[in-house]
């Protein structure tokens, strides 16, 4: 009996540990696969397919002086960008603890501050900065106007920098007698800025739309207890359109630059800002019946080997997000969503074939009909609006074998359900 | 005309070719039958099925068990998977059966069970490699496909006794189920390749009726014979119906000897014509099947004041779904007990299975399926 109880127990321990083994199901059985599971998905396909119904290049941003950078430089018969800042509110009085206003009389350490991207500074030679007086009544974005300014009678003052010397704070003296005239004659300050190196030489400094603005700062009084007037760049004009007047407090022109691209070309990056559009046609049988796998837009680079054609230039596809009601690209261009799509790594003086991939745009393309929101994407520069780099592609109006392309990989839904 | 019609409909579905990757010789086509048998018809190996009232085989067997009655099922199944060189071990959850008998006085018994007809479960991952982009560009894909489901058998039975030596009985049957599918296609190098989910969900629906009697012409020897004819099973995918078959018809026949004191000998046949569900399997392999068993069941020690009864049975069949074109055959070896609890107003019943199943290109499978019955008369 003693026995029989005994083989009981085992045999309820064998059992409640098979159906505590049994409570999580493992269902797997890959390890014998390679005879009893013949493969299920489709085999992929790939096509290639004139599939792009329409594209232009569009300007970035919202027009001169929306960028966030300042570019400034001097890189011979290629780049001559100057910097433009205004300070047109200038105080002409000052208050020393309860005290009336006084006027100003003396400006002392009269300062531009820059932020400056020490990473991308051109050039190992020492780089001088001149400044120009280039107030004038002209049309506000004649650039043309403005540059006329860089006159030996404009003259305001030149700082010398090392290559040591440029750091991520960028102090600039300003002779204090000058903006002290502006001051007193409660005129506009607005300076023009240059560079001039014996060699190339490039800055990148950080605009008020780039998040640190240059700052003006300057004392007015000997006496510390004062503290000092600190001003950051404001335009008063044009006194009709506040947005392009805040744009305008801080700005690059420029007196030399690049050709823009020839007609059959796409322009991504450079300044003023360029994106390239494009607008997909694609078949309802692949995008509404099939999976999509891959998708590459195939682009036709063209050499641009004026200006650092062996930088780098990172291109982003981003997706238009606009409405079939938005039929103008340059504004449809605006309106646009990154999705986690691959950076396209190009440099300017390469030519030939460049991949674009776009499958994430197909998952959402799918959702969405052409006309309810054009499948379009555009494609433009990481450092849109603080580089000159600019990268082309060919358009449409390119030779049949350049134009872009879209290569589409693709399976048709396998059939699951019954065995 | 109408099957054909249908047929075609389902291709224009992409639902009529076979998803075939099914990863064991069990559950091939619409899946693994584990035969509708009660842990005590299990333990004997299989062979007092048509006289068991607790197995939905045979209806005329309800009126055998004197109380009400409430019965489950647990069937965990630990099997191995070998082919070529390679192998895989699996765990397999079911509840196979859950019923419930209700004497109605007289001599009239009803009875209710669900009980799993064909289950099919299993997971597969496998990999092969693509050409995705430009010709040299070799991706590869994952392929992992699940499928979780069954085929239901809700069985309504009535039985009449006139006695002890005649008893008859028919039941109704819906069968009912659906089998949920998942197949995913993960390419590597997520940045430029895009994975690929597919769901599928097809649900089944069908009739049949049973009839079944058991004559015991003397205490020593009785007879068990039961059928089924089944009715047009259907296959939907949401409002569609996707393909149609028939549920197989089924004649068993068994027989019990009670002849040497403590000992009850039993063995059964039963052959089932599978290949009516041809319609839904696309792959074709479907064959008819003959289920043999023998098995005996003797009292046992006395422990704790309860008699336990041991079990032990043998038991061999054909399985319904083939694979590359031949036959799946299992052989299975049983041994149980039972044992009575709160004053015989329960009943624990464990069993415990080896399973053998073979079949072409050297594939083969081994299984332990533990059985645990618990039947309680409130």
């Amino acid at each position: 009996m003693k026995a029989w109880s005994n083989s009981l127990r085992i045999l309820t321990a064998l059992s409640a540990s098979a159906v505590l083994a049994s409570c999580t199901e493992k269902l797997d059985s890959s390890g014998v696969c390679a005879v009893l599971c013949p493969p299920l998905g489709g085999a992929v396909q790939n096509v290639t397919i004139e599939a792009v119904a329409f594209d232009t290049t569009v300007n970035a941003l919202s027009g001169l002086g929306a960028e966030p950078g300042l570019v400034l430089a001097a890189r011979g018969d290629t780049l001559d960008a100057r910097v433009i800042l205004r300070f047109d509110s200038l105080p002409d009085t000052y208050r020393q603890g309860t005290d009336t206003a006084k006027p100003i009389t003396v400006i002392d350490s009269a300062t531009l501050r820059f932020r400056l991207d020490t990473l991308r500074i051109k050039g190992a030679g020492p780089v001088t900065i001149e400044a120009y007086d280039v107030d004038t009544d002209a049309n506000d974005t004649s650039a043309a106007a403005v540059l006329a300014l860089f006159t030996p009678e404009r003259f305001v003052g030149s700082q010398t920098y090392t290559r040591a010397q440029l750091k991520d704070t960028l102090d600039y003296v300003l002779p204090g007698a000058h903006v002290l005239s502006k001051s007193q004659n409660r005129q506009r300050l607005r300076l023009g800025l240059r560079a001039v190196s014996s060699s190339s030489t490039q800055l990148l400094l950080s605009s008020e739309e780039g998040g640190a603005a240059p700052r003006l700062r300057f004392r007015v009084s000997a006496d510390t207890s004062i503290a000092p007037f600190v001003l950051a760049p404001f335009s008063k004009t044009p006194v009709d359109d506040p947005v392009v007047s805040n744009n305008l407090g801080d700005y690059t022109v420029f007196a030399r630059r690049p050709p823009e691209g020839g007609p059959t070309e796409l322009d991504v990056g450079g300044m003023p800002v360029r994106r390239a559009y494009f607008r997909f046609d694609i078949p309802s049988n692949i995008l509404d019946s099939s999976t999509i796998i891959r998708a590459t837009l195939l682009l036709n680079q063209v050499a641009n080997p004026l200006l650092d054609p062996t930088d780098t230039v990172f291109v982003l596809p981003q997706l238009v997000l606009a409405g079939a009601a938005v039929t103008d690209p340059v504004k449809a261009a605006q309106i646009t969503t990154g999705l986690g799509i691959d950076t396209v790594k190009v440099r300017p003086g390469d030519a030939g074939l460049t991949l674009v991939e776009l499958s994430a745009a197909f998952q959402v393309w799918r959702a969405v009909k052409a006309t309810e929101s054009p499948h379009a994407i555009v494609l433009r520069a990481r450092n849109e609006g603080t580089s000159p780099l600019q990268v082309r592609f060919s358009s449409l109006e390119a030779a049949p074998a350049l134009r872009p392309r879209l290569r589409i990989s693709f399976t048709n839904e396998v059939p699951l359900g019954l065995p | 005309m109408l099957r054909l019609s249908m047929a075609a409909f389902a291709v224009s579905l992409g639902l009529a070719t076979g998803v075939a990757a099914q990863g064991a010789l069990s559950v091939q086509g619409l899946g693994f039958p584990p035969g509708q048998m009660s842990t005590r018809a299990e333990g004997s190996g299989g062979s007092t099925s048509d006289f068991d009232p607790l197995s939905p085989i045979n209806p005329a067997s309800l009126s055998t068990v004197g109380l009400t009655s409430l019965f489950l099922q647990y069937a965990p199944e630990f099997r191995k998977v070998n082919a070529g060189s390679g192998s895989a071990n699996t765990t397999t959850a079911r509840f196979p059966i859950f019923g419930a008998v209700l004497p109605l006085g007289g001599s009239w018994t009803g009875g209710f069970s669900a009980s799993t007809f064909l289950d099919r479960s299993f997971e597969t991952r496998s990999q092969r490699t693509e050409i995705v982009g430009g010709p040299d560009d070799v991706v590869e894909v994952t392929e992992r496909l699940r499928v979780l489901g069954a085929i239901n058998d809700l069985r309504i039975g009535m039985a009449w006794a006139s006695g002890p030596r005649l008893r008859i009985g028919a039941g109704a049957h819906l069968f009912t189920g659906r089998n949920r599918l998942t197949l995913d296609e993960i390419y590597s190098d997520s940045v430029r390749n895009t994975s690929n989910t597919q769901q599928s969900l097809v649900s089944y629906s069908g009739f049949a009726g049973s009839v079944g009697v058991s004559y015991h012409p003397s205490r020593v020897i009785g007879f068990a014979l039961s059928g089924r004819k089944g009715g047009e099973l259907r296959a939907r995918s949401g409002d569609t119906a996707v393909a149609e078959a028939t549920i197989p018809d089924r004649v068993s026949a068994g027989v019990t000897y009670e002849g040497i004191t403590g000992a009850t000998l039993s063995a059964r046949v039963s052959r089932e014509a599978w290949s009516s569900l041809e319609g839904l399997s696309g792959s074709g392999d479907v064959f008819d099947g003959w289920d043999s068993s023998v098995g005996a069941e003797v009292s046992g020690p006395r422990i704790m004041q309860r008699v336990v009864t041991l079990r032990a049975g043998g038991r061999y069949r054909t399985l319904p779904f083939g694979f590359d074109g031949a036959r799946v055959r299992e052989t299975a070896f049983m041994a149980g007990f039972g044992a009575p609890l709160t004053r015989n107003r329960a009943t624990l019943d464990f069993a415990v299975q080896r399973a053998a199943r073979s079949s072409a290109g050297g594939v083969d499978e081994r299984g332990f399926i533990f059985s645990f019955g618990l039947r309680v008369s409130p």
